[in-house]
């Protein structure tokens, strides 16, 4: 077995480095950005919890 | 040199290969493999995914070295009693294929290890449930690499089960004439454009086929990591997940609710069918236009192992879901079934060389193929006399409500398509061992035994 057709056989995929390489950066962004999203939403849900109990009050 | 066969499919991979001995089927590990296999036995991996049954057990012995120049180790693998590929699943087989992969991807990285291909042609389903059967597959992980079975991924999971869920049509079928899995290109081409609004369309199919289509051979000194790759990883998990095949009602999927066929009807069959079997000692059968597999159910309970096949995906993904261990559904025509494919016609056996049962069912099967498919009585005999060794049909005559449907639209050419003939035709080849009409209507059903 010559090295040669070893890597022909473990190496089916390279082409695909690089497309890896851009969906992970793409994937990160969005992950990036949809942890800020949450820390926003959550900035406001929380205030909107916190209004509740007052309307509870209000309510009994 | 001890009389051993090689698989035909295990030339490709020279970490080793399968080969048989005594009807049994061992594996070679070659030397070149030597240090990743004690890694995947060392290091924990085999021993949590078989504690899973995510992959085969296996047995290193002494017993048989089949090639001594690069012998390392020789293992006696559980046998899988039946061998399935991806072209003969149904949806939810192939979508289930590929999460167990991407299970076994995880726990590899988990342990160091990363797999090195990705194809359902190491996955086989054994109780109804994907298993994973290539030993040889695990390698030790570089962080600093992406993962070199990723496009192998895509072509033969994603993208079929992608097309099928836009599509809503089997594609499965067309993986005979891929047998590397569906290319990025076609597969772009075919997707509708509705497809275009999903982010993982868009990144796994239509980037990657322009970043393909243009990069040539560049794959020098990529930048990756561990938390990278498990972001896609994960990523393409979510996919697949997320997609279904279609959920449109099958031609067949109500046959037993909604035909003319009573449930009295069933019941009195039921009846004969399961006295039929209870004199039969078969360890294992299979059922010839299974369709939601009542029958096959029938025969499950008994302890049989059935494979259950159809033309009808749908109905096959409803056998499919109900979890019966003792049936294997899968999707074929009967009357085109797989072919022998691969180089030189050898790595994947056609259907009926692979698949050997002690008794076969036809049950309201004929009429569909002498009828909807011009198939005589005469090579139909002669058909069932090469694949089984005992035989139960039903014979559905002209005079049946399902016969004049399928005459109402086209010329009676079938003569001969009577009672009488069917016999004396059959008997040619097979014994009758027991005949009864089913009450109250004019369908019989036979127990045959080969000649």
């Amino acid at each position: 077995m010559t090295i040669a057709s070893i890597l022909l056989y473990v190496d089916p995929g390279s082409g695909s480095y690089l497309v890896q390489v851009i969906i992970a950066a793409v994937l990160g962004a969005l992950f990036y950005f949809k942890t800020a999203w949450w820390k926003i939403k959550s900035f406001f849900t929380r205030k909107k919890k916190d209004a509740h109990p007052k309307n509870d009050n209000l309510n009994a | 040199m001890p009389d051993t066969i090689t698989h035909p499919a295990s030339f490709r991979d020279p970490s080793g290969f399968v080969f048989q001995w005594n009807n049994t089927y061992y594996r070679q590990v070659n030397k070149i493999y030597a240090e990743d296999y004690n890694l995947l036995m060392g290091s924990g991996l085999y021993q949590h995914l078989l504690g899973k049954d995510h992959i085969i057990s296996h047995t290193e012995t002494e017993e048989i070295i089949a090639e001594p120049a690069n012998w390392y180790k020789t293992l006696k693998p559980f046998q899988v009693p039946f061998i399935t590929y991806p072209y003969e699943w149904c949806f939810d087989q192939l979508k289930d294929a590929a999460l167990l992969t991407i299970k076994i991807l995880k726990a590899s990285l988990d342990h160091g290890m990363i797999i090195k291909d990705a194809t359902p042609y190491n996955i086989q389903f054994v109780n109804n449930r994907p298993i994973f059967i290539d030993t040889l597959s695990f390698e030790r992980y570089d962080a600093n690499k992406p993962w070199v079975a990723y496009r192998q991924f895509c072509n033969m999971f994603l993208f079929p089960l992608y097309l099928e869920h836009y599509l809503k049509t089997d594609i499965q079928k067309t993986l005979i004439v891929y047998p590397d899995g569906i290319p990025v290109d076609i597969t772009s081409k075919l997707l509708p454009l509705k497809s275009r609004t999903s982010i993982g369309v868009w990144l796994h199919v239509y980037l990657q086929n322009t970043v393909t289509r243009n990069a040539g051979a560049a794959k020098d000194e990529v930048k990756f990591n561990k938390r990278k790759l498990l972001n896609l990883v994960d990523h393409l998990e979510t996919t697949i997940k997320n997609l279904k095949s279609r959920s449109s009602r099958s031609a067949w999927k109500n046959y037993y609710a909604e035909t003319i066929i009573s449930k009295k009807y069933l019941q009195a069959k039921e009846k004969i069918f399961r006295k039929l079997i209870d004199e039969q000692e078969v360890a294992s059968a299979l059922d010839l236009g299974a369709n939601n597999g009542y029958f096959s159910g029938i025969l499950a309970e008994k302890g049989i192992q059935v494979i259950a096949v159809d033309d009808d995906s749908r109905s096959i993904c409803t056998l499919y879901e109900s979890h019966n261990k003792n049936i294997l559904p899968l999707v074929m025509d009967v009357a085109n079934p797989s072919p022998s494919t691969g180089f030189s016609n050898a790595e994947r056996p056609d259907f009926f060389e692979r698949i050997k049962t002690d008794m076969i069912v036809a049950l309201a099967l004929i009429h569909h193929l002498v009828i909807g498919r011009n198939i005589s009585l005469q090579v139909l005999a002669e058909w069932f006399n090469r694949i089984s060794k005992k035989l139960i049909i039903e014979f559905v005559p002209r005079e049946d409500e399902k016969v004049q449907q399928m005459l109402a639209s086209r010329k009676d050419v079938f003569t001969n398509y009577i009672e009488s003939e069917f016999e004396s035709i059959f008997s040619r080849y097979f014994t009758i061992k027991h005949k009864q009409t089913v009450p109250d209507t004019k369908r019989t059903i036979y127990l045959m035994e080969k000649r």
